[in-house]
């Protein structure tokens, strides 16, 4: 079996609590028992729920905005740009030159278009002309032309697909160059005549630069709405909206006129592109040559669907067709709080730049959680949960905040899902003491003798396992103690005589992925009273208020990943 | 990393933090820089016999360039049976090797081979994992288990690397910098390993 690594996740408050609703999948244990103030009606999150996906994150993943007090994840702030640039190359690339050039790398970073990995220049000639300068004269010249792309992971080459450059700078353009070559040597070969057949043998892939191909067809379709709208000034045809005052005027007089009969006497035939040059490509019905091809060169030599969906132009359907890939443009954001438009995160500009100026995170804010079984001496911890004998778990809650914070702890009785495990919390509300500044070094060392004193004191006294009370504590964490009762993964009927009546039929199927996972919906609820924050301070300086210590409350669901049970 | 401070025990301890095994393999020790507090496990390999060697004899000639061959920086850690190898190619019509930099508080797991020309700071590279030759890894670089990254590569920051061949599959998340800090592994190794820190020392 797989090793599981225990997990904390989150749930969002972005996600609505009122739209979810429990499937009825017959479970009995969706109504929430929880020993704190939490509302009745409001149901037990269940995080096996297909919604749940959606609103989970591990804690580093989420953001936390100062203004509102409340959780933000990725799915709920809105992004900004701060700068665009090439993961290969690291150069910026302004947005401007993003909107005409597109967004991948004008430079000479490419990929392998079979396996992704980079590709780099290499001279054709190399090998045997270095051997030749090492022995009179190294540094004379380098290795010359014709150079050709390479891939060092899986060795393809460009030449494979009968690309060759003449310098080894300045790929993007010449690549781009070679391509419209090809397109406009097999387009005058179109328009000559004699059209499909010959396009295969030329070797080069489908001749239709979706660009070239895309100018041509808007020139044409524009020069007819021109001529149309000179032609008869009321064509009726959709294209007229929008395209020259002239006609969109007279369409809005005819609107309000209310004679709209008049502009369908009007309306204009356009005629539609049927000559190459305007755009216009039969497409290749004779597929004789694809066969033969696909004979000749069996699986080896089409194209995966990957590799098709990676190419800029579509319509590669063999390996010899496929270009290497410019490497797509990276960005670095900025993060915006959805409610209150503050900035939550925000990245230095500069490519190389690692540092943020604004880092609202929320492990600043919430305390982690981290699981672990708890050690029983003499006894290895197994590996998976034995279902129905009872295990305990140490919850280590550290407290990243400068103030102590009460925290208040609830989970249904049972676990949600088919699997009822039970849950017991030893000790649902407790005190986290105090983050202190880490800066001061003699504090931290004072700090950490005295975390080992106590511990060892404890040690002497040995931890009791006793309801209510906190098992082991420390500066600013507090370790408690959760017992579960894993629920059997037997997946039998109930009984005819057990069985209710308005009850729904048990769920007989087989054990779905990941359903012996034992996961705890916990909602935590968090309350400590901070400094009052800084703008209001600012605001009122006045007298003994600002003495006053502002009381925070903060809630949210959790789930923990506690262990997969066994197959018993 | 002569001076040690005892003769018995698991690790030589350097007088700049250094925890190196007795059992780690570290070839041409002279040309390997250590920045301090790093920890070297046992079975490791550092080729630092694999020094630049066309450059010397064919530019300057006489001036005495230092030929260190690795650089690691601080709070560096190489888990067993990693291996560090610098990466070499034709240069001026000769094989080389080039030298190997890695920042702080890079992890390198067991069995990970790095062929790289550049390592960043706060680099995870998890194990079972091949860094090719010439690689660039930037700064804030988590590579997962067994990936595959092809020579030449370039890794921007805040990237998430797998698959084989490697690429990037995701983001490093704004909270989860902290991960890539290293000091509290650091002290978790060395002869008088103190009792296990507090459990809310230990990673999520």
């Amino acid at each position: 079996m797989a090793s599981f690594a225990p997990y904390t996740y989150i749930q969002c408050p972005c996600f609505d609590l009122s739209n979810q609703t429990r499937q009825s999948d017959g479970s009995p244990s969706s109504t929430s028992q929880s020993q704190s103030d939490d509302d009745d009606e409001e149901r037990a999150f269940d995080p096996r729920s297909p919604r749940s996906n959606y609103s989970l994150y591990p804690l580093e993943y989420l953001l936390y905005c100062v203004d509102c007090h409340q959780i933000r994840c990725p799915r709920c702030v809105s992004e900004e740009l701060v700068t665009i640039y090439c993961p290969s190359c690291l150069f910026e690339v302004g947005s401007s030159s993003v909107k005409t050039e597109g967004n991948r790398c004008t430079r000479s970073c490419f990929q392998c278009p079979i396996c992704v990995g980079p590709l780099a220049v290499q001279s054709l000639e190399s090998a045997p002309e270095a051997s030749l300068l090492s022995a009179d004269n190294a540094a004379a010249s380098g290795p010359t032309g014709p150079w050709a792309l390479t891939c060092s992971y899986c060795t393809w080459s460009s030449t494979e697909v009968g690309i060759k450059f003449d310098k080894p700078q300045g790929i993007f353009a010449q690549l781009s160059k070679l391509r419209n070559d090809s397109n406009t040597g097999v387009d005058v070969s179109l328009i000559s005549g004699d059209i499909s057949p010959t396009k295969r043998d030329i070797g080069f892939p489908e001749p239709d630069s979706t660009k070239t191909r895309f100018s041509a067809l808007r020139t044409f379709y524009q020069s007819q709405l021109a001529s149309s709208s000179t032609g008869s000034s009321m064509a009726g045809s959709m294209g007229d909206y929008g395209f020259g005052s002239p006609a969109a005027l007279t369409r809005i007089m005819s609107i309000y006129s209310g004679s709209t009969s008049k502009p369908k006497n009007k309306a204009s035939v356009m005629r539609e592109a049927d000559v190459p040059s305007e755009g216009f490509r039969t497409s290749n019905l004779d597929e004789s040559q694809a066969i033969s091809k696909l004979r000749a060169g069996g699986y080896d030599g089409t194209v995966t669907m990957e590799q098709a969906a990676s190419q800029v132009e579509e319509g590669a359907h063999f390996a010899d067709e496929l270009w290497p890939v410019a490497s797509l443009l990276r960005t670095k954001r900025a993060k915006r709080c959805p409610a209150c438009r503050h900035i939550l995160s925000k990245p230095e500009a500069k490519v190389s730049n690692t540092r943020w100026r604004i880092r609202l995170v929320a492990g600043n804010h919430i305390p982690s959680v981290t699981i672990k079984p708890l050690p029983t001496p003499g006894v290895p911890t197994p590996s998976a949960l034995a279902p129905l004998k009872p295990a305990q778990y140490l919850l280590t809650f550290k407290n990243p905040m400068f103030d102590s914070i009460k925290v208040t702890l609830a989970t249904p009785f049972t676990t949600p899902g088919r699997f009822a495990s039970k849950v017991t919390v030893l000790c649902p509300q407790f005190t986290v003491g105090a983050n202190s500044d880490d800066y001061d070094l003699n504090e931290v060392l004072k700090a950490e003798d005295r975390d080992q004193r106590d511990r060892r004191r404890e040690d002497d006294g040995s931890h009791q396992v006793e309801a209510g009370k906190v098992f082991e504590r420390g500066r600013n964490w507090v370790s408690i103690v959760v017992e579960v009762i894993p629920a059997s993964l037997q997946i039998q009927p109930t009984p005819s005589i057990l069985q209710k009546d308005g009850e729904p039929e048990a769920d007989l199927a087989p054990l779905r992925e990941d359903e012996d996972v034992l996961e705890i919906p916990m909602f935590v609820r968090l309350e400590w009273e901070s400094e009052p924050s800084q703008d209001q301070v600012g605001v009122a300086p006045s007298g003994k208020e600002k003495d006053a210590k502002e009381r925070r409350e903060l809630a949210y669901w959790s789930v923990l990943g506690i262990g997969r049970i066994s197959r018993e | 990393m002569s001076s040690r401070k005892q003769v018995k025990g698991e690790y030589i301890e350097t007088d700049t933090g250094n925890k190196v095994s007795r059992k780690a393999n570290l070839i041409g020790t002279q040309h390997i820089m250590l920045g301090g507090k790093t920890v070297i496990m046992a079975d490791a390999m550092v080729r630092g016999d694999l020094t630049r060697t066309a450059s010397a004899a064919g530019s300057s000639g006489g001036a005495p360039q230092s030929n260190t061959s690795i650089f690691i920086g601080r709070y560096c850690f190489l888990s067993r049976g990693c291996c560090l190898r610098p990466p070499g190619r034709i240069y001026k019509g000769a094989f080389t090797y080039m030298p190997l930099r890695i920042g702080d508080h890079v992890f390198v797991g067991e069995n990970s081979v790095v062929q790289a020309a550049t390592i960043g700071s706060h680099v995870h590279i998890a194990a079972n994992a091949v860094v090719g030759e010439f690689a660039i890894v930037k700064d804030y670089v988590r590579i997962l288990e067994g990936t595959v990254i092809p020579a030449n590569m370039v890794i921007p920051s805040f990237s998430v690397v797998g698959g084989q061949p490697g690429r990037v599959i995701g983001e490093v998340p704004e909270g989860g910098h902290d991960q890539f800090e290293m000091r509290d592994m650091y002290k978790t190794v060395g002869n008088n390993i103190p009792p296990p820190a507090s459990p809310g020392h230990l990673a999520v």
